[in-house]
């Protein structure tokens, strides 16, 4: 991670104030995220309507067999974007992987357990001190690793009953029904989800734009990710290391 | 008041006596109804008409048989009731008959069957909307009305026994007649006089039958079917589940059905119904062999509509039956993981939040506090 100087002009005093920035994501990451925003969004809005079709709200939408065959022919457009998606995640992890750059920095340690009950301690008024964290906090990559088995259960079961002929060819038919069911339960929980753990995170908690701008203020590093911040400025002013995964 | 109606009727009474006496003296072969015209009782009429063989040619050249068989006529339901001959031929007043204006027989039962139409409205108005008045008004002078299915002279109650019903349609309709003699509805009502299965008329109406094959009539005819097989109390009786339709109409096929019932009746569509399954008049149990929904032949039925459909196939149809572990067990696990393991998952994210927003807003306030 690179931190970076960036100058401030406060308008009231006229002084000139310089505030240091932290790189957080790269410009493929963030790329990435705006697309599985749209894409999500996009597939839950065309997907609701079709799994409450017997609904009175949903035949308002789908109010003609045209109008149904649209939200589905959009259903599979967006689905499609999202398999791209999700194939240049995997595979440029998978690339990173082989050429001993991934950084694992999201992957699960032992720390996050001990973090998670240093935060519940916290939570319950037992500790006085916030734990601190490092890069991606216990909670960020539950975040994350929900988001991608997720993800992984839609496109499997949404490929599945959109092509069950082709898979049961191979696979039992049994797979076709569950498929279904998944897809369905799936994307409620998902849904939920986001409305509930990651929509506090990021705009309840504060909020936290750093996905789209790519950047943390130097407090927001202190506060929030204060041993990857202790951690970079132990190492150096102005660590030059690569971009970060 | 009372006493003057009463005064009114004994009058009518006395006047009424009196005038049957005066026929009585005057023309005893004829009855007189008090409008004036002539009433031929029925055995004036048998007198000629029970001689056998008694008939006339019509100009197109068809013989027009007119031998009345006494006893079968005592026998009919109407004779019952005292209804005779006039009533139906009030055109005849004597002999000779005025003469016939028709040039066929066909010509001939299309114009007398009207008759009926002075007792029966509701019946006569309600075939007005069948699809028989439909074919005749389209010319298909063949298309059957009253006296083609319950008889002219001879009429009985057309449902006794029941299996006089999928006779009588059976006289036009012989090709599924025949098949329908084969199936488990059509064998029970035949071979055992089963009171519960359908005949013709309990799934196509009676009078006002509809045309079957339009997208309206299938889109319901689950529900027909429904009629019988969601009732507990019928189904329990043979050992059947009646529990079919309501599993039907959360599955695939089925929810597709119901939307379109809901929204789109008309427009044709073909998600599956019971009927593109199972058959239609040559319907046969599920243990049947021969039956389209045996599992020798199950897959060829999916594959009427899922032609490239693999053996596998059949395996995705999750049938009437309950999610379980027996028969549908990916399902069954798929369900449990999304019933009790993600529920629990998204309860504690909750409840993790909701501590979160807690711990936040005391130390808010608290940092507030002086």
């Amino acid at each position: 991670m690179s931190a970076n100087e960036t100058t401030l002009a406060t308008a009231r005093s006229g002084r000139v104030r310089t505030e240091r920035t932290f790189v957080r994501f790269n410009l493929v990451q963030r790329w990435e995220h705006a697309l599985f925003l749209l894409t999500f969004t996009v597939l839950l809005l065309t997907g609701l309507p079709q799994k409450y079709r017997t609904a009175t709200w949903s035949q308002y939408i789908l109010a003609t067999p045209e109008r149904l065959e649209t939200i589905r022919q959009i259903h599979h457009v967006a689905a499609v974007l999202l398999i791209m998606l999700a194939l240049y995640h995997v595979g440029r992890a998978v690339v990173r992987l082989f050429q001993r750059r991934l950084s694992g920095e999201m992957l699960p340690v032992t720390q996050d357990l001990r973090d998670g009950f240093k935060m519940l301690r916290w939570l319950l008024f037992i500790d006085r001190e916030k734990p601190s964290f490092g890069k991606f906090s216990f909670e960020q990559k539950f975040t994350y690793w929900f988001f991608i088995f997720g993800t992984a259960i839609m496109i499997l079961s949404g490929l599945l009953i959109w092509f069950p002929v082709l898979f049961t060819r191979v696979l039992p038919g049994g797979i076709i029904p569950a498929a279904k069911l998944a897809h369905s339960a799936e994307a409620i929980a998902a849904a939920i989800f986001v409305i509930m753990w990651h929509s506090y995170h990021v705009h309840i908690e504060r909020l936290n734009l750093s996905i789209f701008t790519g950047r943390l203020s130097e407090k927001e590093m202190r506060e929030y990710h204060a041993r990857e911040y202790e951690r970079l400025i132990g190492e150096s002013d102005s660590p030059p290391d690569g971009e970060p995964e | 008041m009372k006493g003057t109606r009463r005064f009114l009727s004994r009058n009518l009474l006395i006047s009424l006596a009196l005038l049957l006496a005066l026929c009585a003296l005057t023309v005893p072969a004829f009855a007189d109804d008090g409008s004036g015209r002539k009433r031929f009782q029925e055995s004036e009429c048998l007198s000629c008409h029970a001689q056998p063989e008694l008939q006339i040619t019509l100009p197109s050249g068809e013989v027009l048989p007119l031998t009345i068989v006494p006893e079968r006529l005592a026998g009919s339901v109407h004779e019952r009731i005292g209804i005779s001959c006039d009533s139906c031929h009030p055109d005849i007043s004597g002999y000779p008959h005025p003469p016939l204006e028709y040039q066929t027989r066909r010509e001939l039962s299309r114009a007398l069957y009207l008759t009926c139409r002075t007792c029966h409205v509701t019946n006569y108005e309600n075939s007005l909307d069948s699809i028989h008045a439909e074919f005749a008004a389209a010319g298909h002078m063949e298309a059957p009305v009253c006296t083609d299915c319950h008889g002219a002279h001879y009429t009985q109650y057309p449902n006794q026994p029941r299996a006089l019903i999928s006779d009588t349609c059976g006289q036009c309709h012989t090709e599924i007649f025949d098949i329908y003699k084969n199936s488990i509805h059509g064998s029970a009502l035949i071979e055992e006089n089963n009171p519960d299965v359908p005949v013709c008329t309990d799934c196509h109406g009676v009078h006002n039958i509809q045309d079957p094959r339009t997208a309206l009539f299938r889109i319901e005819s689950p529900e027909l079917c429904a009629g019988c097989h969601a009732d507990p109390a019928l189904m329990a009786k043979y050992g059947y589940d009646s529990d079919v339709y309501n599993l039907y109409s959360i599955s695939w096929h089925g929810v597709d059905v119901e939307v379109y019932k809901a929204n789109w009746p008309t427009i044709w569509h073909e998600s599956a119904v019971c009927t593109d399954c199972h058959g239609v008049h040559n319907i046969l149990p599920a243990s049947n062999p021969a039956s389209s929904v045996s599992p020798q032949n199950l897959l060829a039925t999916c594959r009427k509509c899922h032609p490239d459909a693999g053996p596998n196939w059949t395996g995705a149809w999750t049938g009437h039956n309950e999610i379980s572990l027996e028969r549908t067990p990916l399902v069954y696990y798929t369900n449990v993981f999304y019933v009790y393991f993600v529920p629990v998952v998204l309860i504690l994210a909750g409840v993790y939040v909701l501590l979160r927003i807690i711990r936040a807003t005391v130390d808010r306030v608290r940092r507030n506090l002086p």
